[in-house]
Formats: structure tokens, C-alpha cells, sequence
């Protein structure tokens, strides 16, 4: 998984957001590393949603213009649930033989 | 205030280069996040900005092309096409034989007996019946029309195999030239689409009169364009040559010279008039009745060899005056890449699986 779509899942974990709600969610969860713009958003979340792992939550009008709230499905949950016991294992297994060689100096 | 409306109205036209039904959907809402996320006092979209934009419109573009297949109009489009091209060839190569471009007579004056080619008094017509193999070559493209008339898609596959395969092991195809090359395109994407779309059972529910009517203009333009072709050619201008008033012929050991007045000229005009004219009407009738991007498309892909054969040999005096005649790898590519290359794209489009099925799998 990339790592644009897995902080947009992210982002998307606890609440539903609107389009700008995720690109600064986007950006606080990664430490202002990762700053996503407009159109790669909207391609990944075009993506997510006809995968079936991002739906519509609900639509509000705010000053005169369509704003979308998106949510993850339950499938979408599962799947970044699942990458993220994967990568944490991962980063055990690297963090555990590292510490042999860290003791080393 | 004007800085806003300016910046708005900048950010407008780069989602202009998003899909339509994408930018019907959520252009209004990327406008927002857009402008949500712009600096104050910032009059013009970054130069980061943009390009992440145009690229994210042509990941979008593509995606619907591919996702389209599934039933929307892009498989109608083929599946039109799978019905329509076949019908076009037949129907260009009909006219071919019906209106043939007569060849004026050798002066009377002109020397007897007449070498042979001075016996031809027509290019095309009824005359094509005796070219070898026409016969057969004729007869193959009419089984492939009533094929996909009756909307066998596996049979017209099969047709267009066997005629393929009869066209290499006989050496060549015996249609005449600028008719090979429609042929050939012909083939390759008919053949392709028969393949990838939902075949030509839905393509005759898609017909109708207005598609009827662009069709017909297509082949009568294809047969106007040849014509101007046919007049161009060496024959036509030997022929004309040979017509020309002669005002002398002389015996000289043996040897006949002929001295003409002046010598009369193949009109290309009125052909020329003729075609650009049927093209035009043809192509604005096609846009205005709303035929479809795609389908048009394909029909623009399956022309060009045609056009390119027609419209560089006349400019080529005598020498090399057919792509085809003389094939080398270059010409062959330069005529032929194209279709090709739309035909295995097709292909590859439906052969893939769907990346959004995977996914779901994956994901479940």
C-alpha cells in the first residue's frame, strides 16, 4: 500500500472528514512530512471508493459550495488494520535485530 | 475579492481537464478543497499545484476509459464499431465496382493496334470481377458483413481469420490499393472489437437511421477520395496523354513517334470537391447527432491508412506510387501502427482483470 492511501485510511480511521479535513489530518499524522495536494487526493479517494474500502458519509452545503464527508467502510477498516499490524511487525523485526548491533558500539 | 474570483477562476480551468462526469461530480467540492488550502493574497495556482492536478485529470481520463469497458460507452462503442466497420468495407468496395473512374479513348489517330493497357477503359467497375481472386476477396468480406448482421460474433471472428489467413498464403489482397489499406484497418479492429465488447447483438440495437445516414456519406466519400486517387494515378495520366489531340505521327526506321498539340490533364477537381464536401457533411452530421467520442475515434483510426495511402501516392510521380505496392517495414509501419496499435490495446484492455476486483478481493 502506498503511503498517500494508507494516511488517507488513517485520516479516515477515527471520524469521517471532508476533502480539506484529510489533507491536514494528512498532515498532522505524519509530522508535516507529508503534505498531499488537491488532485492526488481526490485520484487516491476516486480509487478507494470504487474499491469499496471509502464511502460518502454525508454531503453539506457551506458557503454555497458541496462539501462530501468520507468514511471508511468495513472493509476499509480491515484492510488498514491489516497493514498496520503488518508494517508494526515489520518495524519490530527491525527494530529487535537492530538492538544487538546497537549494543555492539 | 478579485484576487479570489481570479484565483477561482484559474483553479476552474485546470479541473476543466478532468473528465466531464468526474468534474460534474466532485469538481465543485475539489474547488472548495482548492481554495480551503490557498495562501492568502495568492492570485495563481503553484506551479506544483498545477502539474499534480493535469496529471491526477489524465490518471482520471484513463481510468474511466478502462473502467467504461464494463457497459458503458466505450463497450458500445466497440460493440458499434464490430457491427459498422464490416458494413462500411463492403459497402465502399460495391461502390468501387459501380462507380468506376472512366478513362478517356486514345486519340483516333493513335497508332493500331493499342498496347494493352490502352484496352483498360475503366479503373474499377465491373471490370474488377476478372482481377484474380477479387472474386473470392469480395465474397469474404460479404460473409463477414452478413456475420455480424446477424450478429454472429464467434463466426465473424472466424471469417475474418480465414481471410486473413487466405490474404498471406495467397500473397496479397485483391482489392485495389486504397481499398487495402481500409481492409486491412478494417480487420485488425473490427476484429479486436468483436473480441473485447459485447459484440454485434448490441451493436444492432445501437444502429439507427442517423448512424445509417453518416454511414452511407462515409462510403460514398471513401469512394470520391478514391476516384480523385484513380485520376492521379499513372494509368489516368497515360491514358489522358494518349487522348490528347495528336497532330503528327511519324515512320522512322521502324520506330512510331507521335507528336501531340498539347496534352490534356485528369480533372481532380470535381472529385476533390466531390469528397471534402461528403467528409465535411459527414463529420458535422457525426457531431451534431452526438455518434460518440469513441466510436468516431475508431472510425478516425480505421481511415487513416486510407487517407495517408490516398493522399501521399498521387503526390509521388510514377515512382513508388502506392504504400502498398512497394512495402517496405517503413511504409508498412508508418500505415498500419496506428490501428495496430489501438487493436492490442483493446485487447490488452479486456484481457486485463479488472485492478478493482483484485482489490476487493484482497481486501475481503
Amino acid at each position: 500500500m502506498q503511503e498517500a492511501t494508507f494516511l488517507i485510511l488513517t485520516a479516515l480511521a477515527a471520524s469521517s472528514q471532508h476533502g480539506y479535513g484529510i489533507l491536514t489530518n494528512v498532515n498532522e499524522i505524519s509530522g508535516g512530512r507529508v503534505r498531499l495536494r488537491a488532485g492526488t487526493l481526490y485520484t487516491a479517494l476516486d480509487r478507494l471508493r470504487a474499491d469499496g474500502l471509502v464511502e460518502v458519509d454525508r454531503e453539506e452545503i457551506v458557503e454555497g459550495r458541496l462539501r462530501r464527508y468520507y468514511r471508511l467502510t468495513p472493509a476499509g477498516s480491515d484492510l488498514l488494520a491489516d497493514e498496520a499490524a503488518r508494517m508494526q511487525a515489520n518495524a519490530q523485526a527491525a527494530l529487535s535485530r537492530l538492538r544487538p548491533a546497537g549494543g555492539m558500539t | 475579492m478579485t484576487e479570489l474570483a481570479g484565483l477561482e477562476q484559474r483553479y476552474r480551468r485546470l479541473l476543466a481537464w478532468y473528465p466531464k462526469a468526474f468534474r460534474h461530480d466532485q469538481g465543485d467540492e475539489m474547488l472548495g478543497v482548492l481554495m480551503a488550502g490557498a495562501r492568502r493574497g495568492q492570485r495563481r495556482p503553484e506551479l506544483g499545484e498545477s502539474a499534480d492536478l493535469i496529471r491526477s485529470a489524465f490518471v482520471m481520463r484513463f481510468r474511466r476509459t478502462g473502467s467504461a469497458a464494463d457497459g458503458k460507452p466505450w463497450s458500445d462503442a466497440l460493440a458499434l464499431f464490430s457491427l459498422v466497420a464490416p458494413l462500411m468495407l463492403l459497402l465502399a468496395t460495391v461502390l468501387e465496382m459501380a462507380v468506376p473512374y472512366h478513362l478517356p479513348s486514345p486519340s483516333p489517330r493513335y497508332p493500331r493496334p493499342l498496347p494493352p493497357w490502352l484496352s483498360f477503359r475503366e479503373i474499377g467497375g465491373l471490370r474488377l470481377l476478372t482481377v484474380p481472386a477479387f472474386d473470392i476477396t469480395l465474397g469474404c468480406l460479404a460473409v463477414i458483413a452478413a456475420l455480424v448482421l446477424l450478429g454472429m460474433r464467434w463466426s465473424a471472428v472466424a471469417a475474418i481469420a480465414g481471410t486473413a489467413a487466405y490474404w498471406i498464403v495467397s500473397g496479397g489482397i485483391s482489392l485495389p490499393f486504397p481499398l487495402q489499406a481500409l481492409s486491412v484497418a478494417v480487420y485488425l479492429l473490427a476484429g479486436a472489437a468483436l473480441l473485447a465488447s459485447p459484440g454485434p447483438r448490441r451493436g444492432r440495437e445501437l444502429i439507427n437511421w442517423r448512424r445509417g445516414i453518416v454511414l452511407l456519406l462515409a462510403a460514398a466519400a471513401i469512394q470520391a477520395v478514391t476516384l480523385m486517387y484513380d485520376a492521379a494515378s499513372s494509368i489516368a495520366r497515360q491514358a489522358y496523354w494518349d487522348a490528347s489531340p495528336i497532330t503528327q505521327v511519324t515512320h522512322a526506321g521502324g520506330q512510331t513517334t507521335v507528336t501531340v498539340s498539347r496534352v490534356l490533364s485528369p480533372d481532380l477537381t470535381g472529385y476533390l470537391v466531390a469528397g471534402a464536401a461528403l467528409i465535411a457533411i459527414a463529420i458535422g452530421l457525426a457531431v451534431a447527432w452526438k455518434q460518440g467520442r469513441y466510436y468516431l475515434l475508431l472510425l478516425g483510426v480505421t481511415l487513416y491508412p486510407f487517407a495517408l495511402q490516398v493522399g501521399l501516392s498521387p503526390g509521388r510521380r510514377n515512382s513508388g506510387e502506392d504504400l502498398i505496392a512497394l512495402p517496405t517495414p517503413g511504409h508498412l509501419t508508418v500505415l498500419f501502427l496506428p490501428p495496430l496499435l489501438v487493436a492490442a490495446a483493446i485487447l490488452i484492455d479486456a484481457a486485463a482483470p479488472r485492478r478493482s476486483l483484485r482489490l476487493q478481493e484482497a481486501a475481503t
